[in-house]
């Protein structure tokens, strides 16, 4: 994929001193806790996205308080709903106009890899062209999947080293690797022996 | 120099520490804010952002005049404050002389706003019809 | 649904040179010499030349009695892979007309026969301004011609599409097709295409002494509630022309049906109206109910009636809180999410699934009521008036949505009817026509409620007809409550899907039957079969072509929302930019529901 950011060799070390390390720190954990998404909506997956900013889930507590309208103040972009073949270079075009550091979600299974629609107009996947940093599966995923994805995110921001300033200092970003949370709730769901019947409410 | 003049009210130097302090402030912001963090540079990252869209026409393009009408007023309206609040530092010195002539002054400004109220001049968006398009006969556009 | 033989009657003593004949001659209803294809719904089919179709089209739409004034639906279908025609005139591709007359209360449906791999209709574009887009979008989807048509260009593909996807030749996966590959030349290549040129659509931005601003409140933008695209152009502050650029919201759901079982495709309906849920299923099921011949039990009537209405107040708060929200009220949509959710309360414990639960079945449901149930019901009952009267103080009645909703984006019943306008913008202008009353389906005539209607059309009173139906929504559901019967929640019928279970296990040929219809799919009988329903946002339909196959042949989906924003530009011109936000809240679109 030529059209991605260029990422550092593995391997690279951005280690050049502690204290640029422990402002490093203190930058993503002020990131972490600020998470501003980007107000684009693509399909049924944003109306489960709205009702995540709503009283009863609200992502403000997160940190994401404000929901920014353009690209060049937003943080993280939202692919919530199907990546449809003519909204592509849209969607490109506003990823190149957000302003580094910024994140993707892909949100639910058309985002994730085209979903329940393999059809003529509908890119199979987001990560076609864009790089995505947390996947949530759902169809439509409900708010509290798409919270528990944006926890994720947060969790891995707050362990990423990124450049402290683009005149000196260590230029790479240093990501950590993406757990798979089906691997990791494996065994809980394995345990789960009492599944609720739907016969009664 | 940095000692006032008999009758100015103090001396000038705490205004040129002020200034330079401003100075310093807005600079750093600016200085450092440069400075930090990431920079990208992508295909579009410089054109004007227009919903993801590339835009058609340029930015400098023609505008009409009833922007400069409304910019004029501003400056007006605003010259108007700026005459006030310097006459609200000086008001004991100028005594009543001074109060009667600010109140010829805003009485002046505040017909001229009645006048402009009247004449529609803050209308922003009238609703006036348009004329019908070319392509259709009752104005309605075959879109 | 009362039957209109007059209706052809009377055209074939008008046109009878232009209606063509049908072989064998089906059996004669009363009157004479009318050929009338036989259709699973009932409605009157009827066959005509295409040069004679200006001229039928217009008496139906004008001199008829009780005039067919609204165009329900314009289409093609694909006919050259079709087995069972039963009789029809020769055709490649057949374009359909469907009609509606608000005076007989039901619907006549004209189709010309065209053959030739890319054929040619004319465009009935001068007797109705809403034709088109659907032409459009059949030139789109079909490449079939309307010669005379101002502006013949794609609506739902981008530009540099190649092919016409409905074809029967287009392939519909994307797994057929290659893979979508990002490079910087095709990005740059797809931008330019995007770029919208005033040339290509007669404006002139160029004036005497300033230039007009073309703008794109573009697909990304908070007032869309989707991706569409509105190319303004603007002298300063006040909108000349708008032009809507819809399409980047096409999921190819009439091609997805062709590849999906009918029980299959069910999921997909859910889709199309994103906020509607369960009523997107009851328009299909429907229609495959009505081609399969199956009744379903009252039961089922009225667990179904009881779910669509409430996904009709789970839409309605959306449209609310979304307008009110696009107005500069911020609070309102934060207390509506919530109403939401005790609704989804409601929603997942009887379906399963909070959006898109996909809960109807052919024949049925997918389950029975859950014990309990009631008492869910009541408390969400109870719960909604009093927040219903709070929305009333502190939006409806607000002055400040009051000054920016009142006179604007209005337009009377004619206008309405003229650009196929159903649902509460066309209750709004003071004709209280609703199809739950008028033309009733699925038990709503057991049922008491008003029907709400505005006054002026604009956008306030839309606003006040969607919260008025929301009470009298709360009022079917509660009757809803206390008259459900008892009794089974799936037919006792053949091509029921799932089959009911009862005697699977006691003989065989239950259990081929059973194994046949959950593997492979019921077979529905050959026919064609479409009934309207009222949906949340207006007339809503499937119009099913089955081939006698376990998959669709076509499926043509009518939504509300299409005609609705078509109109878009004709009450735009002249306002402001706050204006149009206020419009386009108030129609109360999906972008799902527009481009499918």
């Amino acid at each position: 994929m030529a059209s991605l950011p260029t990422e550092p060799p593995a391997g690279a070390s951005s280690s050049s001193g502690i204290l640029v390390g422990k402002l490093q720190e203190l930058a993503a954990w002020g990131r972490r806790n600020s998470l501003w998404p980007f107000n684009f909506g693509l399909s049924c997956c944003y109306v489960e996205m709205a009702t995540s900013l709503t009283s009863r889930y609200d992502l403000a507590r997160f940190g994401s308080e404000v929901i920014r309208g353009t690209p060049r103040e937003a943080d993280l972009m939202v692919i919530a709903g199907t990546v449809f073949i003519k909204a592509v270079p849209v969607i490109r075009r506003l990823y190149e106009q957000m302003m580094e550091p910024r994140w993707v979600i892909s949100m639910g299974s058309c985002a994730n890899s085209g979903g329940m629609y393999d059809i003529y107009s509908v890119v199979q996947g987001v990560d076609s062209f864009l790089p995505v940093d947390v996947y949530i599966p759902g169809c439509p995923p409900s708010p509290s999947a798409f919270l528990e994805g944006v926890m994720l995110l947060q969790k891995a921001v707050g362990q990423e080293k990124r450049p402290l300033s683009w005149v000196v200092g260590p230029q790479g970003i240093e990501r950590p690797e993406p757990p798979s949370l089906r691997d990791r709730k494996r065994e809980d769901r394995r345990r789960t022996m009492i599944l609720r019947s739907p016969d009664e409410v | 120099m940095l000692h006032a003049a008999p009758d100015a009210g103090g001396p000038l130097w705490p205004l040129v520490v002020y200034f330079l302090a401003v100075l310093l402030l807005t600079g750093g912001i600016v200085g450092v804010s440069w400075v930090l963090g990431q920079r990208h540079r992508a295909r579009t990252t410089d054109e004007p952002f227009e919903s993801g869209i590339k835009p058609t026409g340029s930015a400098s393009q023609r505008v009409s005049v009833r922007f400069y009408l409304l910019a004029m007023f501003f400056v007006i309206f605003d010259l108007e404050t700026m005459f006030l609040i310097t006459w609200a530092i000086a008001y004991r010195r100028v005594g009543w002389a001074g109060y009667g002539a600010m109140v010829l002054f805003v009485v002046t400004l505040l017909v001229t706003l009645a006048y402009l109220w009247r004449q529609g001049a803050l209308d922003w968006s009238p609703r006036r019809p348009l004329p019908a398009r070319g392509d259709s006969p009752d104005g309605v556009s075959p879109h | 649904m009362a039957e209109s033989p007059d209706i052809l009657g009377d055209l074939h003593s008008r046109f009878p040179e232009a209606i063509v004949g049908l072989t064998p001659r089906p059996p004669l209803l009363a009157g004479e010499g009318v050929s009338r294809q036989p259709t699973a719904d009932g409605v009157p089919t009827v066959w005509v030349a295409a040069e004679r179709l200006a001229a039928t089209l217009g008496y139906l739409k004008h001199d008829a009695p009780q005039p067919y004034r609204l165009l329900y639906d314009l289409t093609v279908i694909d006919e050259r892979d079709r087995e069972h025609r039963a009789g029809q005139p020769a055709s490649d591709f057949t374009g359909v007309y469907h009609l509606s007359s608000l005076e007989r209360h039901s619907d006549v449906r004209v189709k010309v026969a065209l053959t030739g791999e890319y054929p040619a209709l004319p465009t009935i574009t001068g007797l109705w301004p809403a034709a088109n887009w659907y032409e459009r979008e059949a030139w789109d989807m079909f490449g079939v011609g309307f010669t005379g048509h101002p502006r013949l260009r794609r609506l739902l593909m981008p530009e540099w599409w190649e092919g016409h996807p409905l074809r029967r030749e287009h392939p519909a996966r994307a797994t057929e097709l290659p893979p979508y590959v990002a490079d910087a030349g095709r990005e740059e290549r797809e931008d330019e295409t995007l770029q919208f040129r005033p040339e290509e659509w007669g404006m002139h931005p160029r004036r005497a002494d300033h230039d007009l601003m073309i703008l794109n409140l573009g697909p990304q933008h908070p007032s869309t509630h989707g991706l569409l695209r509105l190319v303004l152009e603007l002298d300063d502050e006040q909108i000349v022309d708008v032009v809507p650029d819809i399409g980047f919201h096409h999921r190819g759901v009439e091609k997805m049906g062709e590849r999906q079982s009918w029980h299959s495709y069910i999921p997909y309906t859910d889709r199309v109206d994103y906020l509607g849920g369960v009523m997107n299923n009851l328009p299909y099921v429907l229609a495959v109910e009505k081609l399969a011949g199956i009744e379903v039990p009252e039961r089922v009537q009225v667990i179904r009636v009881m779910l669509c209405e409430l996904f009709r107040i789970i839409s309605h708060l959306v449209f609310y809180g979304t307008l009110a929200s696009d107005l500069g009220a911020i609070s309102p949509v934060f207390y509506m999410f919530t109403d939401r959710e005790r609704a989804f309360e409601v929603v997942e414990a009887i379906c399963g699934a909070r959006m898109h639960p996909g809960w109807f079945r052919i024949g049925g449901v997918a389950q029975d009521l859950p014990t309990g149930w009631e008492r869910l019901m009541r408390e969400f009952l109870d719960y909604l008036p009093a927040r219903l009267r709070e929305y009333d103080r502190i939006v409806l009645n607000n002055p400040i949505f009051r000054a920016r909703t009142r006179g604007i984006g209005a337009y009377d019943t004619a206008t309405a009817v003229e650009w196929g306008v159903t649902g509460p913008g066309l209750r709004a202008t003071g004709l209280g026509y609703d199809l739950r009353r008028q033309r009733p389906y699925s038990g709503y005539e057991r049922f008491e409620f008003n029907i709400p209607t505005g006054e002026r059309g604009d956008c306030w009173d839309r606003t006040a007809v969607r919260v008025e139906e929301m009470r009298q929504s709360l009022r079917i559901i509660r009757q809803c409550v206390e008259q459900m019967p008892a009794g089974p929640y799936k037919a006792d019928h053949p091509l029921t899907t799932p089959p009911r279970k009862e005697r699977t296990l006691h003989d065989i040929e239950t259990l081929i039957t059973h194994f046949l219809s959950v593997s492979w799919g019921p077979v529905i009988p050959p026919g064609e079969a479409c009934v309207p329903v009222e949906g949340t946002k207006g007339w809503y339909s499937y119009y099913l072509i089955s081939d006698g196959n376990t998959v669709s042949y076509r499926t043509r989906v009518r939504t509300p929302s299409f005609p609705h924003l078509q109109m878009l530009p004709r009450l735009a011109r002249g306002c402001g930019i706050p204006d149009l936000v206020a419009i386009l809240g108030s129609i109360d679109y999906v972008l799902a529901d527009v481009d499918r």
